[in-house]
């Protein structure tokens, strides 16, 4: 007898039906950009990536074995973004997962595995696209984990607990990361009077509605995960930096000479 | 392994070179993204979806399946530009180029997204990844792309196991209960993803790693006729909207 969800009362649900509940909204769809715009986000997101590849390359280099541990992070980025997470309104959606991947894989390093893992929504799941990879790689891959990892750094700087500068951490990432995709999308659909500034106002309302509560659902969720990691992998988090060996939370500068920067 | 690529290991087209499918596939989208959305899009949406149905021999319900969720949204978006903001009939008013936008914006997306899916549909992930490395990306980026691919389903897979064992033990039934599930979900995800990539380090290791990861690609070769064809009926829709521009618009 299968099991059976006590949320939806069906059966066990298939890997696509979990991952069916990634929601969309948060990448731009295939063609939805005019062709301008989507080369000149691609322009404007390629110096970033550009930058993580050759400090991907770099580490792999100088640590072969980095491939095996970079590769798990990319596919925990993937997973973590097909989880269903509880809004405080009622409603649900998923984790951006930008905050956590920048706190534990740093921003430059974010920039290529959210980049590989949007290609890889784009043709296994038909959300996203191709012709919109640079926007939704530069709202998801980059401003999202450079505003979480920004704001974690300097909360932690001024002495914030570590749960305290995670949350935050992850709040301003996932919101960022929408405010980032309004503007794009404003700027691509300007409103007919009110210009730019009217079509930021209605697709920023849109996602306010749902995004600020998801936003605070995220935060919550990225502390308790990160307080299980602290109990269960703590020589994980060593290695990346987030811990120092000590046992002390580190300011984000790396602790050793581990895989992931 | 998720449906759009099951799909693809068993597609028809499966033998063929990733770039024969690339020049059909994303020509179709580029030509969706530049001609005029009418008739140009609504044009290379039907071309796209013929050649899916029929020589891609892909199944209707499964097309309609990996495609459904995405144009929801897009329907969503699209539906914004219905309204306008601070217009002379009030804060909040239709737009009278509203729905010629919407129809213009969905028939581009429904257009560019059915020649991505044709790609998607026809060429295995690992068919297309380890050429990716002759087409100018570095070999590192590629192999952690790899690492990623093959990682994910078992870790999508280990995911689904655990969720629906915290159901069975009523994970779900409260809303602290839900939270405390998913975030041990994730922890676990966490702990799974990077205790395989020790052990897989530790067989590598064993077995001479050098820092690269080689696989079997299946042989295959550029159609010449195939990539013709394809430049041809790219060539015949182009034509075809211009001289249908006129009399339909």
């Amino acid at each position: 007898m299968s099991p059976v969800s006590q949320e939806t009362g069906q059966g066990a649900s298939t890997i696509h039906e979990v991952l069916e509940r990634v929601c969309p909204v948060m990448h731009i769809a295939e063609g939805f950009l005019p062709p301008a715009h989507a080369v000149a986000w691609g322009v404007a997101s390629a110096p970033f990536i550009v930058h993580g590849v050759r400090s991907l390359t770099r580490e792999v280099r100088e640590h072969p074995e980095s491939t095996l541990l970079l590769g798990a992070s990319g596919a925990f980025t993937f997973v973590l973004s097909a989880l269903k997470l509880p809004s405080v309104t009622g409603s649900c959606s998923h984790p951006t997962g930008t905050g956590l991947g920048a706190i534990l894989f740093r921003p430059p390093m974010m920039a290529v595995l959210g980049t590989i893992t949007l290609l890889f929504q784009a043709l296994l799941l038909a959300h996203g696209g191709l012709t919109t990879l640079g926007a939704n790689a530069f709202s998801m891959a980059i401003v999202g984990p450079w505003a979480g990892y920004a704001l974690y750094r300097l909360l932690r700087r001024y002495g914030a607990p570590l749960m305290a500068a995670v949350f935050f951490g992850a709040f301003a990432a996932d919101l960022s990361t929408y405010c980032v995709t309004s503007a794009q999308l404003a700027l691509a659909f300007p409103d007919p009077v009110s210009g730019f500034w009217g079509a930021l106002g209605k697709f920023g309302s849109i996602f306010a509605l749902t995004q600020i509560p998801l936003a605070v659902s995220e935060g919550l969720l990225t502390v308790f995960v990160m307080r299980l990691l602290v109990q269960s992998s703590r020589g994980e988090l060593v290695r990346l930096g987030v811990l120092l060996p000590g046992g002390r939370a580190g300011t984000g500068k790396k602790a050793d000479s581990g895989a992931v920067a | 392994m998720l449906p759009i690529d099951a799909a693809a290991h068993s597609s028809r087209w499966r033998r063929r070179h990733p770039v024969d499918k690339a020049v059909l596939g994303f020509g179709l989208t580029a030509l969706a993204l530049c001609l005029p959305p009418w008739p140009g899009a609504a044009l290379v949406a039907l071309t796209a979806l013929a050649v899916l149905l029929g020589p891609a021999g892909v199944p209707g319900r499964r097309l309609w399946r990996a495609c459904r969720v995405p144009l929801g949204f897009c329907v969503t978006g699209a539906a914004t530009l219905l309204v306008q903001v601070a217009g002379p009939e009030g804060f909040l008013s239709l737009a009278d180029d509203g729905p010629a936008r919407a129809g213009e914006v969905l028939l581009r997306t429904s257009a560019a997204s059915l020649g991505v899916l044709l790609f998607a549909f026809t060429t295995p992930m690992s068919d297309l990844l380890p050429r990716l490395v002759r087409a100018g990306v570095p070999a590192p980026v590629v192999d952690v792309a790899l690492v990623t691919y093959r990682m994910s389903f078992l870790l999508l897979d280990s995911v689904r196991r655990v969720r629906e064992a915290q159901a069975a033990r009523l994970g779900h039934t409260t809303r602290a209960a839900a939270w405390r599930s998913l975030a041990s979900l994730g922890a676990t995800a966490f702990v799974r993803a990077f205790g395989r990539a020790a052990r897989l380090q530790d067989g590598l290791a064993g077995r001479g790693y050098d820092g690269a990861l080689r696989v079997l690609v299946p042989e295959a070769g550029v159609s010449g006729r195939f990539a013709c064809g394809s430049v041809a009926l790219l060539g015949s829709v182009t034509a075809l909207t211009f001289v249908l521009e006129g009399p339909l618009t």
